[in-house]
């Protein structure tokens, strides 16, 4: 074997200290060493050029570089080789800049260190193999899970750019949580308007024919990595036909079966077919076939009020059925959205025990024309409320509840402040809050207006069960001990608590079939949380919204928008994904199918083949960690240029 | 103990690429001299390192060996640093039936951003072996 020994002056950042004449008298004797060559600047152009002439003129088999750190040009180096006609995996840098020339005081020891290092990489690059990036076929499409803003605004922005989306959501309508609301802060701006033409674009749009939604729908299954995933998707019948349906209502009056209306979180009723709320979209009913007649078999196959009423023929139809989708895609976005904390956690509340309290979600719609009070905020004895509280970080910034601030609560509680005070002028509020949390250029802005409220007082309090909502005298009030200790009491005809967000049981469901990772909150957790909060560790899956974290609108849509970039830049159409080739795989002939490789790989990446019993690396998913190398108790599994062999040859070679 | 005179401990130090590694680079831009007893053998991650390594280390003349990983949470691979203080910690029962004191085998976290903390253990681990002696004397 012929190997060629490159020595980096660096200037005389490493020639000072390390003599390379005495480095050549030593290497140029090392078995198998061809040739040594010195260089001034060797990543410099002209460098680069004289090791490119050199290898084509000396062709050795493999070369060993002694320069700087590998962390800094092994890449540069490589492609050097490539150009040489070399394969760049037969070459070995040595650090002999950061590791010995900067950091060892005495010469003749950095001499006799270099020489050490040297002869350990010759000895380690004699068993490099060479190796290939492979490519693979990647399928553009991608399947985004969620309809609320994140997912709209992703599904909308990869269609823009020609792309197929699969857009899955659980209910029967799209926009997530902000259509519901009247007002979102802090322009108090009407959320359905403002969602508006994202939604209006999605499903009517230029580019809709790019996108195909599935509403009542979940995941069931995935198979695959990135480029190349499998998605079964899971849709409820909906019993109307979407294309046929003019939206109407026609069908929902003659209905003779109610229920509590989730869309109101139970507020009020709804029929067994119905629209989530008048204008949601797509704006055409469902039927909850738990309780429509036909279904649940009161009547038999007899009730037919709702397709007696529709104008338009076959629109509802009740011979609809549960289908199973099967979507192939090359990235996922997951845009769930969150929940938020349940408060019948905190007894001193009495949640559901008082008339008058509300969270913030029912709150937002008694907030709503189309809500259950039809935008009435009255109380239950249907009298404008002379006193109301609004409780901030219930359940948030809380060791026995949620650690963290939920970053949305207190503008939602100033905007609430706004509204009564809109519809109530006089009505007294008081805000209840552990912290303030106002960071940003527009965030101050309804705290600012509710200071200059003369109606609006602030208590600071120490801790949530300090609160306790009672009746006495038939006035709902708050009892209540302040951050000071000191006991009062505040009449609130009205209190609307603010829970926390929290990760939503989708989360769980969703990081089960993925093999992703949540944090330890349960929400997804990102590949890094500062750098690539997009991304989750499972490359190829992809997070946006309060899924990732509590979040409003503004960062939601923002992170919906990073989503697509990612895809947009890494599932390019008609390019291959590259796949690195310092991966471990499996010898087939020595695997003895224990199965520890697959409990210690971090990215899911090695899977047990039931039928020839022998476990099995997928190079798309695998990192090139060599955990699986080291945990196997056969030495069956190979780290790619980082052999046993070689790591061994260089302990040896150190040594010597 | 007295440090034996002379006594010039070979040690090797397997580091992972992303932390360690990097936490020695930045030692070498400091420019912050450390004894060179200490010979770098660069892996991807600390959890490729098999014991074996380790013990082909000792058998092969080293006195000490060091394993410097990314801090916990900060692994670059997940979880392949706590793989690897797994593995360490019942290394150290195997090197005790072997007779090597458990200061020959040092784990540690290091940064990329703590080269003068890679400086600090450079300097305690070679003294460390310093003061044990050579290894092959006690076998």
């Amino acid at each position: 074997m012929k190997i060629g020994v490159y020595f980096c002056h660096c200037g005389s950042n490493i020639s000072d200290k390390i003599n390379p004449d005495k480095v050549k008298d030593v290497i140029e004797r090392v078995d198998e060493v061809a040739y040594f060559d010195t260089v001034d600047f060797m990543c410099g152009e002209e460098g680069k050029e004289e090791v490119e002439a050199g290898i084509k003129e000396n062709q050795p088999d493999r070369i060993v570089i002694a320069a700087c750190s590998p962390r800094d040009h092994e890449n540069t180096f490589r492609k050097v080789c490539i150009r040489a006609g070399l394969n760049p995996y037969l070459m070995q840098m040595v650090n002999i800049r950061e590791h010995i020339a900067w950091v060892t005081a005495d010469s003749d020891k950095a001499v006799a260190k270099a020489n050490a290092y040297i002869k350990a990489a010759i000895a380690r690059v004699k068993l490099h193999e060479p190796l290939e990036k492979e490519e693979l076929e990647i399928l553009p499409n991608v399947l985004v899970i969620g309809a609320g803003p994140a997912g709209l605004k992703t599904s909308l922005s990869l269609a823009e750019a020609g792309r197929k989306v699969t857009l899955v959501e659980k209910s029967p309508l799209i926009g997530g949580l902000p259509v519901s609301f009247d007002e979102v802060f802090p322009n108090l701006e009407c959320g359905p308007c403002m969602l508006e033409p994202i939604l209006d674009e999605v499903l009517h749009g230029e580019v809709s024919e790019n996108i195909e939604i599935l509403t009542l729908s979940e995941i069931e299954d995935v198979a695959g990595y990135f480029g190349n995933f499998i998605v079964k998707v899971r849709q409820k019948p909906r019993y109307i036909n979407l294309d046929k349906c003019i939206g109407c209502g026609e069908c929902i009056g003659p209905c003779p079966v109610s229920t509590d209306n989730e869309f109101n979180y139970n507020l009020d009723k709804r029929k067994a077919i119905a629209m989530p709320f008048l204008g949601a979209l797509p704006n055409a009913p469902f039927i909850d076939d738990k309780i429509c007649l036909r279904s649940a078999g009161y009547w038999g196959q007899g009730c037919v009020f709702c397709r007696n009423a529709c104008p338009v023929p076959e629109a509802v139809n009740y011979d609809d059925v549960e289908k199973i989708h099967e979507k192939k895609v090359g990235a996922i976005v997951l845009a769930v959205g969150s929940d938020t904390y349940d408060v019948k956690k905190i007894p001193e509340l009495q949640y559901g025990k008082q008339p008058d309290v509300y969270t913030s979600l029912e709150f937002e719609r008694i907030l709503t024309p189309t809500g259950p009070t039809e935008g009435v905020i009255n109380t239950m004895e249907g009298e404008a409320p002379k006193t109301a509280a609004i409780v901030h970080c219930v359940g948030s910034l809380d060791k026995n509840h949620m650690d963290y601030c939920s970053a949305i609560c207190c503008q939602s509680a100033f905007k609430y402040n706004k509204l009564i005070s809109k519809h109530h002028p006089e009505t007294k509020i008081v805000h209840f809050y552990k912290e303030l949390s106002l960071a940003g250029k527009e965030e101050f802005f309804l705290y600012n207006q509710v200071r200059g409220n003369p109606n609006t007082s602030f208590v600071r309090y120490k801790d949530i069960t300090d609160l306790h909502i009672k009746t006495k005298g038939g006035k709902q009030i708050i009892e209540y001990k302040n951050s000071h200790q000191k006991n009062d009491k505040v009449n609130a005809d009205l209190v609307i608590l603010c829970p926390a967000l929290v990760p939503s049981k989708e989360i769980d469901k969703l990081n089960q079939l993925l093999d992703t990772t949540v944090d330890h909150f349960g929400f997804f957790e990102e590949l890094h949380s500062r750098i690539d909060s997009v991304q989750t560790k499972i490359r190829g899956i992809y997070i946006a919204g309060t899924c990732q974290a509590p979040v409003d609108i503004q960062k939601t849509m923002n992170q919906g928008m990073a989503a697509s970039g990612y895809i947009l830049s890494s599932l390019v159409e008609g390019r291959k994904i590259e796949i690195d080739p310092i991966k471990a795989w499996v010898d087939q002939d020595i695997c003895a199918a224990c199965g520890v490789c697959g409990t210690v790989c971090p990215y899911k990446a090695i899977s047990f083949n039931e039928k020839t019993a022998r476990s099995y690396v997928n190079k798309v998913l695998c990192h090139g960690c060599g955990t699986c190398v080291a945990a196997c108790p056969v030495g069956a599994i190979i780290g790619n240029h980082f052999t046993n062999d070689a790591i061994y040859a260089e302990i040896e070679e150190v040594l010597a | 103990m007295i440090s034996q005179s002379g006594f010039e401990p070979k040690i090797i130090g397997f580091l992972c690429n992303w932390c360690s590694y990097a936490g020695a680079d930045q030692a070498g831009t400091m420019q912050n001299p450390y004894p060179p007893n200490v010979n770098v053998i660069r892996v991807m991650c600390t959890g490729r390192i098999d014991p074996q390594f380790v013990l082909k280390a000792y058998d092969k003349g080293a006195d000490g060996v060091l394993i410097l990983g990314c801090h916990p949470g900060n692994c670059h691979y997940k979880e392949g640093n706590y793989r690897a203080v797994q593995r360490y910690s019942i290394l150290l029962r195997v090197l005790k039936q072997f007779g090597i004191e458990e200061k020959r085998c040092r784990f540690d976290y290091v940064s990329a951003g703590e080269g003068d903390k890679f400086v600090r253990i450079m300097n305690e681990m070679v003294e460390t072996v310093k003061e044990l002696g050579p290894l092959n004397n006690k076998n």
